[in-house]
């Protein structure tokens, strides 16, 4: 297997769980799938329409996102906003997001034992 | 909105659960929408192609509805997949095998050509591989899906240190003792079967059938039934890898269920061929005959009882150990 390849595969296994925490983290201001969509993608999150979207709606149900239609636009659109629940587990995850960025850069200068 | 958005909305739509669909509706319809209106900023790209681009970006609706639906996307997932393909590694080599040469035997011994034989037994193992996968593969994919959600999940949570294999040691049964009740069994239907159907016994160039032929109504294919259940019995018995109290037990009941209605028969001269019977009655003075008769009949009882005692005396051992 190229180097590509492999790549590609890290990558892919890096960034699965990052999407959740950067949805959780830009939604404290409501947003609509298609924006957050674009603004994922200005960040640098690779991510697809297809998955982002159903992706959006497993939050809803699991209650750290809530959603409101938005009717006073030109055309109706579904506006998604982080729950307290949701706050609760982005802060979490943006806690153990800080500790493995400290021990991989531990470990990137050299296991300190 | 277009034929084309319609038409992409209406394939999102007829593949989730009905239950979603009117929620669904607008959210796609907006996600579609918004899509195409931030290329309709582009000068570039007429309506119809920002439509179309605006779409393929959205993807296969199928894959859209899959996501949404929360409904996995394969067939047999980590939690079931190493179990799907044990089962199968371990009953594909013992099975098809055993019918394939089931198959041969009775071809061969009701008289048929060797090519046409080997044909016929190998295209039956075909069918029972073909068969096996399919069977297994479904029931699994349908516990992927409607199986305990905890047990779905991927995690191999139910797994405990109890579940691990015993290691192999005397009390673990060989394939020879497998091999040797399958080979009997085999003999015993092949053996009705040639008797019966290519029957070699011929007086005064008559051929006669050595059993009933009005046994084919039911005893026949009981017998040979029993022989079947047998030859399941012991491949059970070998994934089990021992003797149980429970093996013990099914083996003396299905040695009963051969020998007993063998005994009543041959007991009210129910079990020859009676043409049979009258010619070596007219030929001899026929007292032989009952005396034949009791013989087999106490054969057949020791046989089974020694081997039900055996299955008791090994169950006992197994469980010593």
């Amino acid at each position: 297997m190229d180097l590509t390849e492999l790549l590609a595969g890290g990558r892919q296994e890096l960034r699965r769980g990052t999407v959740v925490l950067a949805c959780l983290l830009l939604l404290r201001r409501p947003g609509y799938g298609y924006a957050l969509l674009d603004r994922l993608r200005d960040l640098g999150f690779a991510v697809d329409a297809n998955t982002l979207y159903p992706l959006l709606r497993r939050l809803e149900s699991q209650g750290v996102l809530s959603s409101e239609w938005n009717t006073e636009e030109s055309r109706p659109r579904k506006f998604y906003r982080t729950s307290p629940d949701g706050d609760r587990l982005a802060a979490e995850l943006l806690d153990d997001w800080k500790r493995l960025d400290t021990s991989i850069r531990a470990l990137d200068q050299g296991d300190p034992e | 909105m277009t034929a084309l958005t319609d038409r992409y909305v209406w394939a999102v739509l007829r593949a989730v659960p009905a239950s979603q669909r009117a929620d669904l509706e607008p959210e796609v319809r907006a996600l579609v929408a918004d899509a195409i209106d931030a290329r309709n900023g582009d000068p570039a790209l007429s309506g119809e192609a920002a439509e179309r681009a605006a779409l393929t970006e959205l993807g296969d609706p199928a894959v859209l509805a899959a996501r949404y639906a929360d409904s996995p996307q394969y067939l047999i997932g980590p939690r079931w997949f190493a179990e799907w393909r044990r089962l199968l590694t371990m009953l594909l080599p013992i099975v098809v095998p055993i019918v394939s040469i089931v198959v041969l035997a009775a071809n061969l011994l009701s008289g048929a050509a060797v090519g046409a034989a080997l044909i016929s037994a190998l295209g039956t193992g075909i069918t029972v591989t073909i068969q096996m996968l399919f069977w297994f593969t479904l029931v699994f994919a349908l516990l992927e899906r409607f199986g305990d959600q905890e047990l779905s999940t991927g995690t191999p949570a139910a797994w405990t240190v109890d579940a691990l294999p015993e290691l192999p040691d005397d009390g673990r049964l060989g394939i020879f003792e497998v091999a040797s009740t399958v080979i009997a069994n085999v003999l015993v239907i092949g053996g009705i079967l040639w008797v019966q159907l290519q029957p070699p016994i011929v007086l005064d160039g008559q051929a006669f059938a050595l059993f009933d032929p009005a046994l084919w109504s039911f005893w026949l294919p009981y017998f040979v039934a029993v022989s079947v259940l047998e030859i399941a019995f012991a491949i059970a018995l070998y994934m089990r890898g021992r003797w149980t109290m429970t093996f013990a037990i099914g083996n003396a009941l299905l040695g009963a269920a051969f020998a007993v209605p063998a005994v009543w028969l041959l007991q009210n001269d129910l079990l020859f061929n009676p043409a049979l019977v009258a010619k070596v009655t007219a030929a001899t003075d026929g007292t032989w005959l009952g005396v034949t008769g009791v013989i087999i009949g106490v054969s057949v009882v020791a046989i089974v009882a020694w081997d039900a005692i055996d299955g008791f005396r090994k169950a006992i051992a197994a469980s010593r150990r």
